[in-house]
């Protein structure tokens, strides 16, 4: 079913309402949602348990620090006796499916609220731009050029797999939001909160084609660009040349859910004398090693299930585009192995099936 | 990291004029001594002699050497001489690593500077590699005194027999009411023509009475798990709904049951049977079962209970309940043989469209004495028939239905037309597409039948039907080529018999699953070596007897059931086993419980703790193949001696 | 220089097939290429995608695979999710510009000595075609 959450102050307000019927309906127990701290205009998803915290809530703001997944699977690990409701981007969700098929955590106690996306930017792009508050953009569109590049060029910004989603593309955000369901669990909770059914926006259909129309022309320029940027090692090293062996990358990496990555593990702690041959060898090595076996390896480990967020560039201190060069590999590893990751949780990770009549 | 600092000696093998001519053996010693933490490095002419392996000893002590390199031939040659000599020395025989310069370097090139560059780059590997080896702990672990054996034809019980007069406990799990499988329905056997029953029912009674056998029939395995020496089975035993301490196998309750036609299975549908039943009459055990889905009281809740009110032990018992067993074992032998393929799906031959086409199984009751006709070949009408047709390998051979030859048909196909010969005197046609007696006599039994007057024609039935030339000339006709002929033939007869082919037992994935085996692309169980190891599977502790693994006849079912006990006697009188060594463990505090090996281990050795969310090994099930290890991204699973430090430590050193 | 190229290859093999099948090639004095460096594991199923990047990282002009055919791994299906991984790696490899060609994985049988030494000489003239593996010149990065 799907209807218009009507509130005068515009969406946000809308969104708040819905969270806080949820709560006081005992439908949640508590609800994930990006939310301001008191000391700065950068939201944190945060865990609210009381509704009158809800006025800090600001899921629909073009920034996000990180991907939520993580936290989301934090809460989720193990059953806490709590249901929770989660608000989160697409491409959290997909991570979220991702680390469910791992193992890391589990939906049953879970209510996804997806929203459809408009992309975000920079965290400190953002700060720069709105650090006082005055001029924030909300919820609508804005210029593609201010995003950060992974949602700049992100075509799977509507919701899959939530239970219910925040419909922004059918915009009227100003008044509101619009609100589907999309599973079971979803409808139920539309009765329980007893909203009526109103027939979606006709322009919604075609505002979300136009949107990722633009969006794959950038992807595909992108992706072409990148391909030909890291033709040879060379190359590829020239890229990654600055990078500091500092692993940002990989813990901000939704999918990356090893509790210790392989490269902080004995495997890497070379004895001395390995180092030095290696040095003798070609004259010179560069420290810390296995800088070049680190990304590849990541991407050997993961590039079939990266959901293309960015935060890897996001969180990156060097400015590295890693987040373009996964999206590059694993354009051809997901077309390989016929996966598309975050999409459904029965479908099997690829590396773990097999068979004889397999090419 | 490991703080033990490697004293690593180098042996480098002249092997006679082997290895020492083409490689040049003291430039790779020279080569070798100057490696990371080489203390000591040589080169001797024959390091397996008596004298090699001392020099290897005394180095050990008189250098303190914690890691040794021997550069010679393959691993697979000598590796256990050696890793045996560094044990003697009080080393870890795993602190060892071999290097291959033989097979590998000097016998494969005639240039002696690759081959000596190929020679120093292998030692140089070894080196690289032997300084992360570890020392490895093996266990013994005791095995459990008894066996399993699932399926109670005549491998099941055979198996028992043998295990159980070796002296150990005997669990015979049969999922019927009584023991026997499909020899028990045949009267004659080829190629001796003895008597199926003969030599069958002393068998099932030795099993049935044996003090070291337990039989549990009409029950089925439903769980399995555990691993060589300590297997836990879970049986379900299904309710009889007759007491079997009670029963003393009488059979009044079958003689006063009032439902009375319900086909019988054992007679392959030719007869019926009533409610309470038990298949046969020299079935043991004796005790009937009551067919719940026939049963007027159990089934339609009708007031009936005849049978009980006519036994006079009081054994019917109706409200018996399913009922499981949990059992440790140390050895498991499959035996749960085979099914006749079914040929209604191959419509041409008229199977169960007209009444006087017969699988084989069914003339094999009707020839039986105990059988529907008391051993009478007749039709349907009671008359003997003038002309019999017996169709070989339907099913068999056959790209749609079962690719491969089922063996026994040629041989049975013959058995019953001598059959039809003597007891009829009908004409019989044989219609084969190759004559298959490979076997002991079979050859002469072939013989013997072509001389009693049989038409065999080489080709293919392409129909059975009911269109006839000739009414009073019989009821069928089959039409066929002679390929040999090349003519084409139109056969009239009274009877048809289809040599059906041979297929795995139904249910027979689900108990490869349970035990973690295999089978192949048919379905049937696969060894763990086609020539060498018949019996055994790649599941330490798990065998196979009789047509499980594959369509035989019975003596080499028999032979295979003895062998298949042999082994697992040996593996219970030996008392204990040894965990591998080269085997997977999981760092639990480097796992993520992503469950991922769980998925990719082959022999279901990986378990799940839920309470601290990790994998773990179970390292009597391990093989050490390392499909988790590769699995698992932060190689929190690690296959000892070959770990990501020791491949790449060898790499690395290669190509330094 | 292209004449005094000696490439150096990096053979991953499985102890029970390709292994045994270089053994049985060396007992039989058949006569192939000494560029190739064998190392030996117990199943190709325990090929971890690192080891074939820090073979090619580290200048290895080829990596060649060797298992037992389908159907005859000793470890029942190792080969098979070898074949994936391979596949996988080999991919993003690729996308480097690391020749397809580099990375070949073939199934010798324990009985096939001469078919090891005919991949093997087969393979090393690949590899000869190719050239060197750029990354040896470079830096270890
Ligand atoms: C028509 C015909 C005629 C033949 N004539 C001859 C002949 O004359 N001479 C000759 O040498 N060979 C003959 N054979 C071959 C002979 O039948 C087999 O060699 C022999 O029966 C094999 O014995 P088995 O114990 O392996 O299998 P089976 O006889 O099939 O016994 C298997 C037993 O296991 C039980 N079982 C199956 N699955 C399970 C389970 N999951 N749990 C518990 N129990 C289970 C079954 O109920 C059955 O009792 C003939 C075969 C056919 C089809
Ligand atoms: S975050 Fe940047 S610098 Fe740090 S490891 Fe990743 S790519 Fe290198
Ligand atoms: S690799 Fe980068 S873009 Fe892909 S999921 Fe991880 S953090 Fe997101
Ligand atoms: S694959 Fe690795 S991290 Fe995952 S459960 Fe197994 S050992 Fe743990
Ligand atoms: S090494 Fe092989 S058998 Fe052992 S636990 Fe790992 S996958 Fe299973
Ligand atoms: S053992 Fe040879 S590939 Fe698995």
């Amino acid at each position: 079913m799907e209807t218009f959450l009507k509130n005068p102050k515009g969406a946000h307000e809308a969104v708040r309402d819905l969270l806080k019927g949820l709560l006081e309906n005992k439908l949640a127990d508590a609800v994930l949602v990006a939310a301001r701290t008191p000391y700065s205009q950068l939201p944190m998803p945060m865990l609210i348990a009381d509704g009158q915290h809800l006025e800090k809530a600001v899921p629909l703001l073009p920034v996000a620090p990180f991907n939520a997944a993580r936290q989301a699977e934090a809460l989720l690990r193990q059953d806490a006796g709590r249901k929770l409701a989660l608000v989160l981007r697409p491409c959290e969700i997909r991570a979220l499916v991702e680390l469910v098929k791992l193992n890391q955590c589990s939906l049953d106690q879970a209510l996804v609220i997806g929203l459809e996306c408009y992309g975000r930017m920079e965290n400190h792009d953002f700060l720069d731009k709105y650090a006082s508050g005055e001029g924030e953009p909300a919820a609508s569109r804005i210029d593609e050029q201010l995003l950060c590049t992974a949602c700049r060029t992100c075509t799977r910004c509507v919701p899959e797999t939530a239970d219910l989603t925040l419909a922004t593309f059918a915009g009227g955000l100003e008044k509101g939001i619009w609100l589907q369901a999309k599973t079971e669990a979803g409808e139920q909770v539309c009765k329980d909160l007893e909203l009526g059914h109103k027939d979606m926006d006709p322009g919604h259909r075609q505002a979300v084609e136009e949107l990722k129309a633009g969006r794959g022309q950038a992807d595909r320029e992108l992706v072409e660009a990148m391909a030909r940027a890291m033709a040879s090692m060379e190359d590829f090293q020239k890229i990654i040349a600055d990078c500091i062996n500092c692993y940002n990358c990989r813990r901000a990496c939704p999918v990356c859910y090893c509790k210790t990555c392989v490269f902080v593990t004995d495997v890497f702690q070379h004895p001395p004398e390995m180092i030095f041959r290696r040095a003798e060898k070609r004259g010179a090595v560069k420290l810390p090693t296995d800088t070049t076996m680190y990304h590849l390896t990541r991407l050997a480990h993961i590039s079939h299930a990266c959901v293309g967020c960015g935060h890897c560039t996001s969180v990156c201190p060097a400015g590295i585009p890693v987040a373009d060069f996964f999206k590059t590999v694993a354009r051809k590893t997901q077309e390989l192995f016929d996966y598309i990751p975050g999409r459904d949780l029965d479908e099997p990770i690829p590396l773990l099936v097999f068979d004889e009549n397999e090419k | 990291m490991n703080k033990e600092i490697p004293r690593i000696g180098v042996y480098v093998c002249h092997c006679g004029m082997n290895i020492a001519p083409r490689v040049d053996v003291e430039q790779v010693a020279e080569f070798a001594s100057r490696l990371d933490h080489v203390v000591v490095a040589r080169d001797y002419k024959f390091m397996c002699s008596n004298p090699g392996q001392e020099l290897i000893v005394e180095d050990i002590k008189a250098h303190n050497l914690n890691r040794v390199v021997v550069a010679s031939c393959s691993p697979r040659m000598h590796e256990a001489t050696f890793r045996k000599a560094c044990r003697k020395a009080g080393l870890s025989p795993y602190n060892f690593q071999m290097a291959n310069i033989r097979e590998q370097a000097s016998w494969v090139t005639d240039d002696s500077r690759l081959a000596t560059a190929k020679a120093k780059d292998l030692v140089a590997a070894a080196v690289g590699r032997v300084a992360f080896h570890r020392p490895l702990q093996t266990r013994r672990v005791e095995v459990n005194k008894s066996v399993l054996v699932i399926g109670g034809g005549i491998a099941g019980i055979q198996a028992a027999i043998s295990a159980a007069d070796a002296g150990y406990k005997v669990y015979l799990v049969e999922r019927e009411p009584s023991i026997g499988g499909h020899m028990a329905k045949f009267d004659k056997t080829f190629p001796t023509l003895d008597c199926a029953a003969c030599i069958m029912t002393p068998k099932m009674v030795i099993a049935g009475q044996h003090e070291n056998i337990e039989l549990l029939t009409y029950s089925e395995v439903v769980g399995l798990e555990g691993f060589v020496g300590n297997y836990k089975a879970r049986i379900l035993k299904k309710p009889r709904y007759v007491d079997e301490d009670k029963c003393t196998g009488c059979g009044t309750c079958m003689e006063k049951c009032p439902t009375r036609r319900v086909p019988s299975g054992f007679e392959e549908g030719l007869a019926f049977r009533p409610a309470i039943y038990s298949p046969f009459p020299q079935a043991v055990p004796k005790t009937p079962v009551i067919d719940a889905e026939h049963c007027r009281l159990l089934a339609k809740n009708k007031r009936c209970g005849v049978c009980a009110k006519f036994c006079e032990a009081d054994a019917i018992d109706f409200d018996q309940k399913p009922q499981y067993l949990d059992l440790t074992v140390g050895a498991v032998i499959v035996a749960t043989g085979f099914a006749a393929f079914d040929p209604s799906s191959m419509v041409q031959y008229g199977y169960g469209i007209y009444p006087e086409v017969y699988t084989s199984l069914q003339f094999e009751r009707l020839n039986n004495a105990t059988g529907p006709t008391a051993g009478q070949i007749v039709m349907k009408n009671g008359q003997v028939p003038r002309k019999v047709a017996i169709i070989h390998c339907v099913g068999s051979r056959d790209r749609n239905h079962l690719p491969y030859c089922s063996r026994v048909c040629c041989m049975y196909s013959l058995k019953f037309a001598h059959l039809v010969r003597e007891k009829t005197g009908a004409e019989v046609w044989s219609f084969y597409i190759d004559m298959r007696s490979p076997g002991k006599l079979y050859e002469e039994f072939y013989n013997r039948v072509q001389a009693e007057g049989v038409h065999a024609v080489r080709g293919k039935v392409a129909m059975v039907t009911d269109i006839v030339d000739d009414p009073g000339r019989g009821s069928l006709t089959v039409v066929a080529e002679n390929t040999l002929t090349g003519r084409n033939l139109r056969l009239p007869v009274d009877m048809v018999i289809l040599s059906v082919g041979l297929q795995p037992a139904e249910g027979a994935g689900e108990v490869a699953r349970m035990a973690g085996i295999s089978a192949d692309g048919d379905g049937w169980f696969t060894e763990l070596h086609a020539k060498l190891a018949p019996v055994n599977t790649p599941t330490a502790g798990i065998f196979l007897a009789g047509c499980c693994q594959g369509p035989k006849d019975i003596p080499d079912t028999v032979a295979q059931a003895m062998a298949a006990a042999g082994q697992a006697t040996a593996l219970l009188a030996a008392g204990t086993v040894e965990t591998r060594a080269e085997i997977s463990s999981i760092d639990p505090d480097i796992c993520s419980g992503c469950k991922s090996c769980l998925q990719v281990c082959p022999y279901n050795a990986i378990y799940f703790d839920e309470g601290r969310q990790v994998a773990v090994v179970n390292d009597a099930l391990c093989q050490g193949c390392g499909s988790c290890s590769a699995t698992c991204p932060s190689s929190a699973a690690a296959v000892a001696q070959f770990n990501d430090s020791q491949v790449m430590a060898e790499i690395d050193a290669i190509l330094a | 220089m292209e004449a005094s190229f000696e490439p150096k290859i990096i053979a991953l093999v499985c102890n029970w097939c390709t292994y045994t099948a270089a053994d049985l090639a060396g007992t039989s004095r058949l006569k192939y290429p000494a560029n190739v460096r064998l190392v030996r594991l117990m199943c190709t199923g325990m090929i971890d995608v690192k080891y074939v990047i820090k073979a090619l990282l580290d200048g290895a002009d080829g990596v060649f695979i060797g298992g037992c055919h389908p159907g005859d791994c000793h470890y029942i299906n190792g080969n098979l999710k070898a074949r994936k991984r391979i596949q996988g790696v080999g991919s993003i490899l690729e996308s480097f510009g690391f020749e397809p060609q580099r990375l070949a994985l073939r199934w010798i049988g324990a009985s096939e000595g001469p078919e090891f030494a005919h991949h093997m000489t087969e393979f090393v003239n690949t590899i000869m075609q190719l050239g060197p593996n750029p990354s040896k010149a470079r830096m270890i990065l």
